[in-house]
């Protein structure tokens, strides 16, 4: 009887043996499919990785090129906003030079006055301005010779010289 | 704005609206600049409407609200308006009478100017070449803009002028030579004045644009300066400076109807629409402005925006537009309707002076034909899509049915353009091949065949 024992040995060893070679099969199928996997899942990773670091880049240059551009407009602003300020310090200037002018008698109240006479008629009406110079009235017409009007005649006729308070020539 | 001692009237016989009408006076002539003093010291500024004998009527810009009668006094300059010119206008924003907007100084100059200008010589024009890219491709590809060209933009209210206005100021160059853009806005609403300002920052704050804006609720003559000012600061930085120069004025419509209420308070005899008589000649003597002069540098080109009232091309304002500028760019409610922007309408938009701005040397070899074809295909294709209305999509041929998608693929690939992309010409043209190689190689017989040869894929890839 144990001859047919023996007999089967053969066949439980071939069975063994195939289900190793399958189980090996099987093992090194799942080990290349994991390798595969972890290859393509750094491939993906890498490729996220690399759009992600060129949409950075991209949207950094962006936001940068933005901000320069909202610097560089904010500048602009503030830089007009001083014009202003020191054309208007110059004009407050030039205001109280020809107050001063007239006031030392640069020209006599007798000409301002004359010249009015010259603009309205003999008739006119002559009136010292508060602050210097004259004001001369006929019914319907007026002149103004004030020593502000004055003032702001003459910065008028200085145009773009008044540049110079903020170009360098 | 003149620095000379004038006399001031003081007969104010009546303020009415806007206008102020003074008695006593002598010698003041139609359209000249007056200066009203009030009372307290402000001062306003003023254009003379109407002169009879010694009364004469004028027109108050920042309106007559808190003036009173006596105590009032008007200034005449003897001359119309005048106004410094030179490059202190860059960077700056500023009303539609030139007035600073930016909370900086008044704008300064080494010269002044009339704004009504001074027609050039016909003689001494320069024929308009070389273009003015705009970074939009419909524009660029099919209606090239050419340096001293007018080339109005048609629009209807509602569809997106003023962005591809705002568009073409902001991206517009000149191949690296001098470039400055002067916009006008006339009768804008604040929410489209913000919109303007905020859109043109960026070539504000570089110096190279002069923004004018006209609001809504400013006085209408004051629309009237608001072009005028615009194409006085571009003449002296073009032909005295220089500069290439894109004079950007939007809308001309509202200008047009500002136009009909002045010449309405003068009792002028109405014309079509009421529009007065000469609307013709005045619209003409805005956009004639606009050139090259020989032996000068600089060029001033001019692209007005008008709106269609109901999209009505035989209004008279784009009537009379059309019959003076040189093509026109027309934007259509359909294409806006599927969602394209800009809503270009190809067939109905011309450029007449294309041909001397494109081509080889001026933008690319392959250009002219590229943009003849193109055109030529989507009129095919119109025509294809009536067709497959009456009988059929089935029944068409099989190129019928490629000319069918082509215009899909026009707006989808070619037209279709974000707000903020300046599209380079290369790539536009680019695109328009694209679009152009969906059609077999023998529906392109407009383009020479070195070109094709150049453009088109290998044998075996290309669509049969």
């Amino acid at each position: 009887m144990t001859g047919s024992v023996d007999a089967l040995d053969p066949v439980r060893a071939e069975l063994l043996r195939t289900a190793r070679a399958s189980a090996d099969a099987v093992r090194d199928r799942a080990r290349a499919d994991a390798a595969e996997t972890l290859r393509a899942a750094r491939a993906t990773a890498e490729e996220l990785l690399a759009r992600a670091r060129d949409l950075g880049t991209a949207q950094g240059v962006a936001d940068a090129e933005r901000e320069r551009v909202r610097a560089v407009q904010d500048a602009w602003a503030a830089e007009l906003v001083v014009r202003a300020e020191v054309y208007a310090e110059l004009a407050c200037a030039v205001r109280e030079g020809v107050r001063r002018a007239l006031a030392e008698g640069a020209v006599s109240q007798a000409r301002l006055a004359e010249a009015a006479r010259a603009l309205l008629g003999a008739g006119a009406r002559v009136t010292a301005a508060g602050g210097g110079g004259v004001t001369a009235e006929v019914p319907g017409r007026r002149v103004d010779l004030s020593a502000d009007a004055l003032a702001d005649r003459a910065l008028n006729r200085l145009g773009a010289r008044a540049e110079t308070l903020w170009a360098p020539q | 704005m003149s620095g000379t001692v004038s006399v001031e009237y003081t007969g104010v016989r009546e303020l009415r609206g806007p206008l102020v009408i003074v008695e006593g006076v002598s010698g003041v002539g139609w359209d000249e600049f007056a200066t009203i003093v009030l009372d307290s010291g402000e001062r306003r500024h003023g254009l003379v409407l109407e002169v009879n004998r010694d009364l004469a009527v004028v027109q108050v810009l920042e309106g007559t609200a808190g003036m009173d009668r006596t105590g009032t006094g008007i200034a005449f300059a003897g001359t119309p308006l005048r106004i410094p010119v030179g490059s202190g206008w860059l960077g700056r924003v500023c009303n539609g009478r030139g007035e600073p907007a930016d909370d900086g100084p008044p704008v300064l100059g080494g010269t002044d100017a009339p704004v009504a200008g001074v027609p050039i010589n016909p003689v001494r024009r320069e024929p308009p070449n070389e273009p003015v890219l705009t970074g939009v491709g419909a524009v660029d590809v099919l209606t090239t803009l050419v340096r001293g060209q007018k080339l109005p933009v048609f629009s209807v209210a509602g569809l997106p002028h003023l962005e591809l206005a705002v568009q073409i100021a902001a991206q517009a160059t000149c191949g690296g030579e001098p470039f400055a853009v002067v916009f006008a806005g006339m009768g804008l609403t604040h929410a489209d004045a913000a919109f303007v300002r905020d859109g043109l920052a960026a070539r504000s704050a570089a110096r190279e644009l002069a923004l004018l804006v006209n609001t809504a609720d400013d006085p209408v003559i004051e629309r009237l300066l608001t072009p005028r000012l615009a194409l006085t600061v571009a003449e002296h930085l073009a032909f005295t400076q220089g500069r290439h120069v894109l004079v950007v004025m939007t809308d001309m419509t509202a200008y047009s109807e500002a136009l009909r209420e002045v010449s309405a308070a003068r009792g002028e005899i109405p014309a079509r629409r009421a529009y007065p008589g000469y609307l013709y000649s005045d619209l003409a003597s805005l956009y004639e402005r606009c050139g090259r002069i020989k032996g000068r540098p600089g060029s001033v080109t001019v692209l007005p925006v008008l709106t269609m009232p109901a999209g009505d091309i035989t209004h008279p304002v784009p009537d009379l537009t059309g019959y003076i500028t040189e093509g026109q760019v027309v934007l259509s409610p359909d294409v806006h309707s599927t969602g394209t922007y800009p809503p270009v309408d190809p067939l109905a938009s011309l450029s007449r002076l294309m041909r001397k701005g494109a081509g080889p040397g001026r933008t690319r070899a392959d250009h002219p034909a590229v943009a003849a074809q193109l055109t030529a295909a989507l009129a095919r294709s119109r025509q294809v899509r009536e067709l497959a209305d009456l009988i059929g999509r089935p029944a068409l041929s099989p190129t019928d049915l490629r000319f069918l998608d082509l215009d899909d693929a026009f707006r989808h690939r070619f037209l279709t353009q974000r707000t903020d992309e300046n599209r380079s010409l290369d790539e536009a043209l680019g695109r328009a091949w694209e679009v152009l190689l969906t059609l077999p190689r023998s529906q392109l017989g407009m383009i020479p065949a070195d070109l094709l040869d150049a453009h088109t894929p290998p044998r075996g890839e290309e669509p049969t």
